[in-house]
């Protein structure tokens, strides 16, 4: 006979890390599937579905680059065009997944107190559906760029996976992360809006990096723009930042590590916080 | 999850029977989020304050479940009673892993089933369809046989094409009867069950109630938390009652219910 759910005896043993990304791993259709119903009932009775979500980046593109091309009175309105359009895609997206983490526990409040689940199912629904919202965007968005630098669909395709598995990876645990502390810390939900539009304002998204000057450092430490960075970067520039990827890839693997050895540790509190 | 079908109708187990569950001296203590424990403020304060003021930081904590103690062997049907706030529904939630013990020992051998909830998990501007198969891959984690699952929710629900309309444009009494059909249509080795679990309308009433029979009696193990005699009598053989978060009687049926209608007065 095994022990089915746990076996456990004073001081409460921890569940591991590798086991819940096991338990993860196995209830992938199901976090999918909700996940993509969220995405269906989010465009239920539109006429163009989630074309919209398309359209919407499109759209921001189009008066961002014409207002902010003129304002910087930039030389070559093309490269800006795509400079600005995949940044502000990319943006658009972290901006998405961290601004709604602080209330993700709050909204699933029912079953979190009458369903079995553990935690992070709720944390990978949530990532699937920022990703599905992503993938449909960014490849409309990225076939209207494509009009102004035609390499970019082949740069995605060759070189694209490692800047955007970082990116996958850093949508999953950093907004978990402001989950947990949002669950414990009511706080954050008013100030992640309010740090969200300051890290956008010092983020080279609506210009380049080199206009911040002396400011320039400000990039550097900005986790969100280092993120971003390079996945322009090689769809613009057709080449991989190798050092930058790999270094991204064990800061994300960290990351993960810590955001579920600390929602483990939050598990038996979460449904009595929100 | 559910791992096997299990099926027994034996109400009565010996002390041969597989211990599905064990639990002994555990508590379950509810941590009360006040604004103190909650704030950043008071929080960065006491980090830059050396902790002086840590006194504080655990705030209050309920005691919903102490010193609970029982072992529930395969095949058992255990009723809870109590009355309200009493600690029925935060076992049935302890038992079946939704809330976690803060001390002692808690075994579970088994896969315990709630059966709490009374909504979907998916949104209701989707259909019926895609709220049935979002809860058959919950509790499946495939869509091995969902056809004939999905076949025999619709017709016992007699939603017919209706299922293929969102949820949100059902009557009260459609949905309650999906929900109903969808909570009943698979088999669970150990199911713990909470009264407030209702069939719907009352013309379904009697179609559900012998659903719920056959449901109830295709379970392994059963905690049912009610406060009606007739229906623990007719699915229950042991009784633990319930008082203030801790269990006060543990034995047959028949002596849990005078032993808390005797308390009662």
């Amino acid at each position: 006979m095994t022990v089915f759910a746990s076996s456990v005896s004073a001081p409460l043993r921890r569940e591991s890390v590798r086991r819940t990304l096991r338990d993860a791993w196995r209830s992938r259709r199901v976090w999918w599937f909700t996940a993509t119903a969220r995405t269906q009932a989010r465009f239920s009775r539109t006429t163009l579905g989630s074309f919209w979500l398309g359209l919407s980046n499109l759209f921001s593109i189009g008066v961002l680059a014409a207002v902010y091309g003129t304002v910087f009175k930039v030389q070559n309105f093309t490269v800006y065009v795509v400079y600005l359009g995949l940044g502000l895609v990319v943006w658009n997206t972290i901006s998405a997944a961290v601004s709604g983490a602080p209330n993700l526990f709050e909204h699933n409040r029912d079953h979190l107190h009458n369903i079995n689940l553990h935690p992070i199912f709720y944390t990978l629904e949530e990532w699937a559906f920022q990703l599905q919202t992503f993938l449909q965007s960014f490849l409309m968005v990225l076939l209207a760029l494509s009009f102004f630098q035609h390499n970019l669909l082949l740069n995605l395709l060759l070189l694209g996976w490692l800047p955007l598995l970082n990116l996958f990876l850093f949508l999953y645990w950093f907004p978990m992360l402001t989950c947990l502390l949002g669950a414990r810390f009511r706080d954050l939900y008013q100030l992640v809006p309010i740090v969200l539009q300051l890290v956008f304002l010092l983020s080279p998204i609506l210009y380049e990096k080199k206009n911040l000057g002396a400011m320039a450092w400000t990039a550097n430490i900005n986790p969100l723009y280092r993120i971003l960075s390079p996945v322009r970067h090689t769809l613009m520039a057709g080449e991989v930042q190798w050092g930058v990827g790999l270094v991204l890839l064990a800061v994300n693997a960290l990351g993960i590590w810590i955001a579920i050895r600390l929602l483990n540790s939050e598990r038996r509190n979460i449904p009595f916080l929100v | 999850m559910i791992n096997t079908v299990h099926t027994t109708q034996a109400c009565i187990t010996d002390e041969n029977s597989h211990v599905v569950l064990r639990l002994e001296n555990v508590c379950l203590e509810i941590p009360v989020a006040t604004t103190e424990t909650r704030s950043l403020k008071s929080t960065l304060i006491r980090s830059v304050t050396g902790g002086r003021l840590n006194r504080k930081r655990g705030g209050a904590v309920i005691t919903a479940l102490a010193n609970v103690s029982c072992t529930v062997r395969e095949g058992e049907r255990v009723a809870l009673i109590g009355h309200n706030g009493a600690g029925k529904s935060t076992f049935l939630r302890l038992v079946s892993g939704i809330y976690q013990h803060s001390r002692g020992l808690f075994e579970a051998y088994v896969p315990v089933h709630p059966m709490i909830h009374k909504s979907f998990i998916t949104s209701s501007e989707l259909s019926g369809q895609q709220a049935i198969k979002a809860h058959y891959l919950m509790t499946h984690g495939n869509l091995l046989g969902f056809e004939a699952f999905c076949h025999d929710v619709v017709t016992f629900s007699g939603l017919g094409d209706f299922v293929h309309l969102p949820v949100k444009t059902y009557s009260q009494g459609m949905a309650a009867r999906l929900m109903f059909a969808v909570l009943t249509g698979s088999r669970h080795e150990c199911l713990a069950v909470d009264e407030g679990f209702g069939a719907g309308d009352s013309s379904f009433y009697e179609k559900a109630k012998v659903r719920l029979e056959s449901f109830l009696a295709s379970a392994g193990t059963l905690f049912l938390a009610s406060h009606s005699d007739d229906l623990l009598k007719r699915f229950c053989r042991r009784g633990l009652v319930f008082s203030e978060g801790t269990i006060v009687f543990d034995g047959s049926l028949e002596h849990a219910l005078d032993h808390y209608h005797t308390s009662q007065g």
